[in-house]
């Protein structure tokens, strides 16, 4: 049997560089044909899906910004004519849109900041083992289940109602008089409301965050000398960061649409008072017909939305996404 | 020669489940800080406690000051809600969710095998834009689409909720599967493709059933945004393709202060994805965050 | 006829501009037991995936039996394969994941439970043919990874580290079981581990790779006995052999402030090359304690393994040399001795920079 053998390796940057140009010269020779082929096997699958969702939610959008150009009443036939950016110059003026947007983010900063942290003190009263834990989570997590207009319904009625709302009852107990809730802190219960249901929510997130901590690191702390309180702010609280600003962010995204409380609770009023985006576009386009203005509206909302949603796409790409494993 | 024989393992049958984080303790311990968690679990429960009870109260129990805790039940205000017509609208929240929930499995699943193979560079950018239609506001495409729907004369028809909810699931279902898919070693695809499976025999025989319990979670998860959804339903139906959420709407106007037989309505109307996500618990979380976070 | 042939195969690595293999020539005769080793990274598992069609030849060919392989795909190659990680199908029984090739072959039921049970047999594994793989242990997997693979009877065996998740002593055992039943099968093998031990006592030939190169492809005995190059001499042997730099002497090379003596030949091998230094190379049980001449070294450690033992020192400059003693004339730490080659013992001469041969 004969042996064959080849000089060892010295990493001169010229062999690198002559390596370099192989592979170079290889790729350019399978360039073509076969992966072409392959490509278009592998992705074939994802086209049906890619197809519908482009259709079903680009192209409503594209009509949106054409309407925004348009001085365009549904209730006036024949009204429809081309008005270029005065829309979008009534809605600069228009100081109603502009305290609603304000509204909207009171609301979305509110109700994600309260639930967040409320979300975090659950989670870590979740996290140890006690007799019936599955229960109580399961219990925890029931608001978030709930059809947002029944929980609104059951909440404006029966909880916040002046006369026999269980919180003035209980109020009562204590000497306080009965208020009328929705009536003077209209905005205040919507996001009381949204908080009850999205704090589920976020518990869920910083609870798996916090099991997935491992546990080897904590005992390492232990040993080091670290007390409950050191383990959780030097230790803890980092790695349950990023899962804090996950939350956050789909938080927000998830609460710029809503409608539902809103719509229940207070339709908006009095006035404007408790009216967020959403619900002030649908009233100017389904209550006052006014298309033109709404779609300038809707644009103007979309804009504001993808500066929240370009930092929860990064997030999410980002710190999550680590391992693309192939098949 | 003899033939070979493999001696005896010296080590016992071992479960693959070995988990690296430290096993859960079976805590029969009752203290301080579970007390608190039980406060604070009823706490938040309480509402919907209280929901579901008034449902079973007659309307004089229903409404008073102090609440009344304990009374003798009944189910006619279920009966009045029956009568109603519940029936109609429920039958179409089932048929919309179900239906949107079955065309997001068909489209989702090759949709999310086909992203988890390995990736070229057209894939990471189909993800992205998967995840950013979740991400628009609605209200920005409702006006266009309630004009389009009209004028295709689908308006008050199930149909229009059910290609939307499609629409609305399918990211969420996409993510999801995806990363149910990627999980699958691929070690396995490898093994069954030199045992001479072309890839859609394994797929069926191999993949499929590892992945079928994350589809399953899925499918839930579908269920219960489909079957929650208000927005759409409320613009877009009117009488006749009305879900459950529409249908509740109608009946406070109906109904107005008769708080127990609201109640019953709203317990048909959440009472179904509740359970549900009762069931799907676990897999909330993954869907919620996109599959970000298993 | 199942030959294997690398000609120039080449393999980029996904998606970077290296080479996870470069130009591999292995010319692999009908039932030998070829065993690929190195370090990671040195391109081993990628070559067996190449041959296993998990992995592209993007440049190069392989030949099965004398077919072209480029562009074929995994199923038609007739190639079994044993993963590191086994890779069991998780809801199928044991007989299932064994059958299930020859069920995709179209074998009618009652021929593949006989195929099954019969290597069953030879591997022990019939009281666990209903089991799924979640319900066995380590060991019993990897004899179900290796049964899938032996009911298949294909032309090519390819094995990727199959041992390396198993205990030692499980290693040991199993090493000599695969030997064997490759020897009762007469099957082409090709198996890739990290581990030279492995290499070394179950290989007909080895293949040493280093980068996606390879250094040499010969038996056993002859990469023990005459590594190409200095790569391949300090990977082969356990401890590796004692590799160090040293000026050349005329007559010789100098060790510290002795000289060992060279043959004619190999002294005109290095003045042919123009070299003022050697790489040398002595195995450490070519190298004996002396009480007489020698290199003078002091004692770092004693490594006793019961049978032999042996002896890390270090010389004056610093050089370190390794040598086997018996465990009970041992010197202790830190002691001083003198180390000699052994009358006939054989040095390894290499160039200092390339690292090739020269003797």
């Amino acid at each position: 049997m004969t042996s064959t053998s080849l000089t060892a390796d010295t990493q001169a940057d010229a062999r690198e560089g002559a390596v370099a140009e192989r592979v170079r010269k290889i790729r350019e020779n399978q360039g073509a044909g076969v992966s072409r082929a392959e490509g278009w096997r592998r992705r074939g699958p994802l086209l049906p899906a890619l197809i519908f969702m482009i259709v079903v939610t680009q192209i409503p959008f594209l009509f949106t910004l054409y309407y925004s150009t348009l001085s365009w009443n549904l209730v006036r036939p024949g009204s429809r004519q081309f008005v270029g950016l005065n829309n979008y110059i009534a809605v600069a003026k228009d100081s109603q849109f502009w305290r609603v947007g304000l509204n909207t983010v009171i609301l979305i900063v509110g109700v994600v900041l309260i639930s967040a942290f409320l979300g975090l003190l659950l989670a870590l009263l979740l996290d140890r083992a006690f007799l019936g834990r599955g229960v109580v989570r399961t219990l925890l997590i029931t608001p978030f289940l709930v059809t947002p207009v029944a929980a609104a319904l059951i909440w404006k009625t029966t909880i916040l109602d002046p006369t026999n709302g269980i919180l003035n009852w209980v109020l009562s107990l204590v000497g306080i008089g009965p208020v009328d809730w929705i009536g003077q802190f209209p905005l205040t219960m919507v996001m009381v409301e949204l908080i009850w249901q999205w704090t589920p929510f976020m518990m869920l997130l910083i609870l798996a965050g916090l099991q997935s901590m491992p546990r080897d690191i904590l005992e390492a702390g232990r040993v080091d000398g670290a007390g409950a309180f050191q383990l959780f702010r030097e230790l803890t609280l980092p790695h349950l960061r990023r899962f804090i600003e996950l939350g956050v962010v789909l938080g927000a995204v998830y609460l710029v649409n809503t409608f539902d409380a809103i719509y229940m609770m207070t339709q908006g009023g009095p006035g404007i008072a408790s009216a967020n985006l959403p619900f002030y576009i649908y009233q100017r386009a389904f209550l006052g017909f006014d298309m033109g203005q709404a779609a300038a509206m809707g644009v103007v909302v979309v804009i504001f939305t993808m500066f929240i949603a370009s930092f929860a796409l990064r997030l999410i790409f980002k710190s999550f996404s680590g391992k693309e494993e192939a098949a | 020669m003899t033939t070979p024989r493999v001696a005896e393992d010296t080590e016992k049958s071992t479960t693959v489940e070995d988990s690296a984080v430290a096993p859960k303790k079976k805590g029969r311990k009752f203290d301080a800080w579970g007390a608190v968690a039980w406060l604070v679990g009823l706490g938040f429960f309480f509402p919907v406690f209280w929901m579901v009870l008034t449902s079973f109260k007659q309307e004089g129990d229903a409404a008073t000051s102090p609440p009344t805790l304990f009374f003798a039940p009944t189910l006619d205000q279920y009966g009045k809600v029956f009568d109603q017509g519940i029936g109609p609208a429920m039958l179409n929240s089932v048929w919309a969710t179900g239906i949107s929930t079955l065309l997001v499995l068909l489209l989702g699943v090759p949709a999310a095998f086909a992203l988890s193979l390995r990736p070229v560079r057209k894939t990471q950018d189909a993800l992205f834009f998967f995840m950013s239609t979740k991400m628009l506001p609605i209200v920005a495409a409702i006006l266009p689409l309630y004009v389009i729907v009209s004028n295709i004369g689908l308006l008050d028809n199930i149909w229009a909720l059910v290609i939307l909810y499609t629409s609305m699931n399918l990211p969420i279902a996409v993510w999801m599967m995806r990363s149910f898919f990627l999980e699958v070693p691929g070690e396995l695809l490898e093994a069954a493709s030199l045992d001479g499976a072309s890839l859609w025999r394994s797929v069926r025989e191999v993949i499929l059933p590892l992945v079928s319990p994350g589809i399953a979670a899925t499918a839930l998860i579908c269920v219960i945004f489909a079957w929650n959804e208000f927005f759409f339903a409320v613009n877009l139906t009117a009488v006749n393709a009305q879900t459950m959420p529409v249908y509740l709407v109608g009946f406070i106007a109906g109904e107005g202060q008769y708080w127990a037989v609201l109640s019953a309505a709203a317990t048909m109307a959440a009472l179904p994805v509740i359970l549900c996500g009762w069931f799907a618990q676990n897999k909330l979380v993954r869907g919620l965050s996109f599959g970000a976070i298993k | 006829m199942a030959s294997i042939t690398y000609t120039n195969a080449t393999c980029i690595y996904e998606g970077s501009d290296k080479l996870a293999v470069d130009s591999l020539n292995l010319d692999i005769q009908d039932g030998e037991f070829v065993v690929l080793v190195g370090p990671s990274g040195s391109g081993k598992s990628t070559a067996l995936r190449m041959l296993a069609g998990l992995e592209d030849i993007d440049e190069g060919s392989i030949e099965i039996g004398g077919k072209n392989m480029v562009g074929v795909p995994s199923k038609d190659r007739d190639i079994a394969m044993v993963f590191q990680n086994y890779a069991l199908y998780p809801n199928k029984t044991v007989a299932e994941n064994m059958g299930f090739a020859l069920k995709l072959r179209g074998v009618s039921a009652e021929e593949r439970r006989k195929k099954v049970e019969e290597a069953a047999k030879i591997l022990d594994l019939t009281e666990f043919l209903d089991r799924k793989p979640a319900k066995l242990s380590g060991g019993q997997r990897q004899r179900v990874a290796m049964g899938r693979a032996i009911v298949r009877e294909p032309q090519v065996f390819c094995m990727d580290e199959p041992l390396s998740n198993l205990d030692a002593k499980l290693r040991v055992q199993t090493r000599t079981q695969i030997a064997a039943l490759q020897r009762r099968l007469g099957t082409t093998t090709v198996y890739v581990t990290h581990d030279q031990v492995e290499a070394m006592t179950m290989g007909d030939r080895v293949a040493v790779l280093r980068f996606g190169k390879l250094q040499q492809f010969a038996s056993p005995n002859e990469l023990y006995d005459r590594p190409a190059n200095a790569f391949v001499a300090g990977f082969i042997g356990s401890p590796a052999m004692n590799l160090v730099t040293l000026p050349v002497a005329p007559d010789g090379v100098k060790i510290g402030d002795s000289t060992l003596e060279l043959e004619r030949a190999e002294l005109s091998k290095i003045s042919e090359a123009g070299l003022s230094e050697v790489t040398f190379g002595i195995r450490p049980e070519q190298l004996e304690l002396s009480d007489s001449d020698g290199v003078d070294v002091v004692v770092d450690l004693v490594e006793d393994l019961g049978s032999e033992a042996y002896v890390y020192t270090h010389a004056g400059t610093g050089m370190e040399l390794v040598a086997r003693c018996n465990p009970r004339t041992a010197p202790k730490l830190a002691e001083s001795v003198k180390l000699r080659k052994h009358p006939d013992g054989a040095v390894h001469l290499f160039h200092p920079q390339s690292g090739e041969r020269l003797n």
